[in-house]
């Protein structure tokens, strides 16, 4: 068992959770999400995200705008839509169970061992 | 010194160096590669990657006429991840994919042309199966030597079943849905392996410096050679098949053949069912190394043709290695030096003459006419039908197996004094003057004086172990003038040329009385019918188991020939016809 790979998993099951959370309350472009992400050690690499991104904003969980930017090309602004945020909403539920569920189960077993 | 590409990566103009550029082309091809299974928004993807990609290239390009170099690629690939990193949702979606697929699609056979040795079945058996196409070959190969259909069946297939050879047909065969998204990856992934290819090559040409393109003439002789190149591919394809059916049909024969003997020899019953060559009996090699010889010098050659039936079929098949061809090899010119032992063995093994007489006077008075008679024997053969004969049997003497032969000659001849007496020769032949002589010696073979009666036995017998040495006995019996004979009927096929004054054919000696004077025996009791027959007018012609008898008789010329199974007599009588 790959110890990376292990933690690789852990990351991406809550990536999906994450980049909408990033989005919860104000819309971003791109890097400023990888940024995000980034500064939070969520991610490793970049490359991870931009499959993701497109196919949460296929299911109608993101949608996008255009927006001019000063040095450079438009720039691709990311936002949550109401499903969106009624499924975060859910994540958010689901996480904090499960976070619980696991710090209960890591206390109960940090006790023992003491 | 690199040359530098402008490209628009995401809506920026870049200056990138010649490596670099292909660096890049190369790491989005592959995400494109990888991306490949998640059709959707792919496009949309690969545009939001460039535009990234096109966003850190501007963070590290300080000047607008900088160049991008490998350098900076290798860093974006750091920061964005290897290609396989993009995938990584994958794994979420992938239970919905196989139940997507098994519910959409429905496979079809067909042969698979890009993973072939023969023609493809095998592999598209596998796909359509969904097992590994190891198996199906392995199958194939024990159904075509196990049982010897496999051949058949396989080329049935082979022209039944169509080659996948669309896409649609290719995704069918595989099992994926014929999607038009699938279709479009698919088309995509060949177009794409076809354009590196041909990238490829250019590239090749460009660095080892050729023209930049061929001249006409030589593109239509290229179109030319292709064409012709594929003639001789089919043809030999086919010879190829030839080649593997027959060298099969050969190895499968003798693997069975040895098989058979083998048994034959185990249960000991070898001799009665197999005739083998002669000089396995005189060898000193064992039967069953001399069979394993024979099948190995047979069918180890069928075995290379075999092989390279298969090479011609299919230039990817997996060559033999070098250790097995040379034991095979091996294997073979000890076979073939085995069977030259033997060969000589049994050339030389007749090398010589030997000979052995035996001089027995016979008291017989000159007066008494002296019967001469051939015996058989009961126990060993059919006196009934008792006759010369060529071959060698086996028979049992007393719970011992021995040869029974019957090749016995007869003559008479003249005694030079008063007394009769029979001379008996033996002859064989072996490796050397000792052993032939020896042979002789050991021949078999009695006859008795009873009542007047010249008792012969009508074989002889020797040992087993001696056979095929050449035995013969060759009897002579000599008479003083005037004294008479008379021949049993069974002595017919016994008697050789017998000389008499009116070249009566031995055929027509026996059951008549003859007296010997100095010209040889002259018949007593013979028909003129008999003796004329040296005197009529025609061409007589005779062929029985003695030879081929010819006389010819014109205006008082005669002509005689006989063509015995040792010798060739010509006898010609002159008449002076004025």
């Amino acid at each position: 068992m790959n110890i990376e790979n292990t933690k690789a998993q852990m990351r991406k099951g809550v990536l999906e959770y994450c980049i909408l959370s990033v989005l919860q309350h104000e819309d971003a472009y791109t890097t400023e999400i990888l940024s995000q992400l980034k500064d939070a050690k969520m991610l490793v690499v970049e490359g991870t995200v931009y499959p993701l991104l497109t196919r949460l904003k296929n299911d109608g969980l993101l949608n996008y705008r255009w927006e001019e930017s000063t040095s450079g090309p438009p720039r691709k602004y990311y936002g949550l839509t109401e499903t969106g945020k009624i499924f975060l909403k859910e994540l958010d539920t689901t996480w904090n169970e499960l976070h619980q569920a696991v710090m209960l189960i890591t206390n109960k077993k940090s006790t023992k061992n003491e | 010194m690199n040359k530098t590409i402008n490209i628009n990566l995401g809506g920026i103009y870049f200056h990138i160096d010649e490596l670099a550029y292909e660096k890049l082309r190369r790491y989005l091809d592959a995400i494109n590669a990888s991306l490949s299974n998640d059709p959707y928004g792919k496009d949309e993807i690969i545009t939001d990657i460039e535009a990234r990609i096109s966003e850190l290239l501007s963070e590290k390009i300080k000047e607008e006429r900088q160049v991008i170099n490998e350098q900076h690629i290798d860093e974006i690939i750091k920061v964005m991840g290897q290609p396989e990193d993009y995938t990584f949702d994958e794994d979420l979606f992938n239970e919905t994919k196989t139940t997507y697929k098994a519910s959409h699609s429905s496979k079809k056979l067909f042969r698979d042309g890009d993973d072939k040795i023969l023609g493809g079945v095998s592999s598209g058996l596998g796909h359509y199966f969904g097992i590994d196409v190891i198996w199906i070959r392995i199958l194939w190969l024990v159904l075509a030597f196990g049982f010897g259909f496999g051949f058949l069946a396989y080329l049935i297939f082979w022209i039944l079943v169509p080659e996948a050879k669309t896409t649609a047909e290719k995704l069918q065969m595989k099992g994926e849905a014929v999607t038009l998204s699938n279709i479009e990856r698919k088309i995509k992934e060949e177009f794409n392996e076809l354009g590196d290819r041909i990238n490829e090559a250019g590239e090749k040409i460009k660095r080892t410096d050729f023209s930049r393109a061929k001249s006409g003439v030589e593109e239509i002789v290229d179109t030319l050679g292709k064409i012709l190149a594929t003639i001789f591919m089919v043809i030999g394809k086919f010879i190829g098949i030839l080649i593997i059916i027959i060298a099969t049909a050969v190895i499968f024969g003798t693997i069975a053949g040895g098989f058979s003997i083998g048994t034959f020899e185990m249960l000991g019953i070898g001799s009665e069912f197999a005739s083998y060559p002669p000089f396995f009996f005189k060898s000193t090699l064992p039967v069953w190394l001399l069979i394993i010889f024979i099948l190995t010098a047979i069918a180890v050659p069928f075995i290379f043709l075999f092989m390279l039936g298969i090479k011609i079929i299919s230039n990817s098949a997996k060559s033999m290695g070098r250790t097995f061809k040379l034991t095979l090899l091996g294997l073979w010119i000890v076979s073939i030096l085995g069977l030259i032992y033997s060969g000589i063995e049994y050339s030389t093994h007749t090398a010589y003459n030997g000979f052995h007489t035996i001089n027995q006077d016979l008291p017989h008075i000159i007066s008494d006419t002296l019967k001469i008679k051939m015996l058989g024997n009961d126990q060993y053969a059919d006196t009934k039908s008792l006759r010369k004969n060529y071959g060698f049997e086996v028979i049992v003497d007393n719970g011992v197996e021995k040869l029974y032969s019957t090749k016995i000659k007869i003559d008479f001849e003249k005694s030079d004094s008063d007394l009769a007496y029979v001379k008996i020769r033996k002859e064989a032949e072996g490796n050397s003057r000792k052993t032939a002589n020896e042979f002789a010696e050991k021949i078999e073979y009695k006859f008795n004086l009873v009542d007047g009666k010249l008792q012969l036995d009508g074989y002889f017998l020797s040992d087993l172990e001696n056979i095929y040495q050449s035995q013969e006995v060759e009897i002579t019996v000599f008479l003083p003038v005037n004294s008479l004979i008379y021949l049993d009927k069974s002595t017919k096929s016994y008697l050789n040329n017998v000389e008499n004054t009116d070249d009566i054919y031995d055929d027509d000696m026996v059951k008549h009385y003859f007296q010997m004077t100095d010209d040889g025996l002259k018949c007593l009791d013979c028909s003129e019918i008999i003796k004329n027959n040296s005197e009529d007018n025609h061409v007589n012609l005779k062929i029985d188991v003695n030879g081929i008898d010819i006389k010819v008789n014109e205006n008082g010329k005669t002509s005689k020939v006989k063509v015995g199974e040792h010798r060739i007599n010509h006898k010609k009588q002159w008449v002076l016809s004025i």
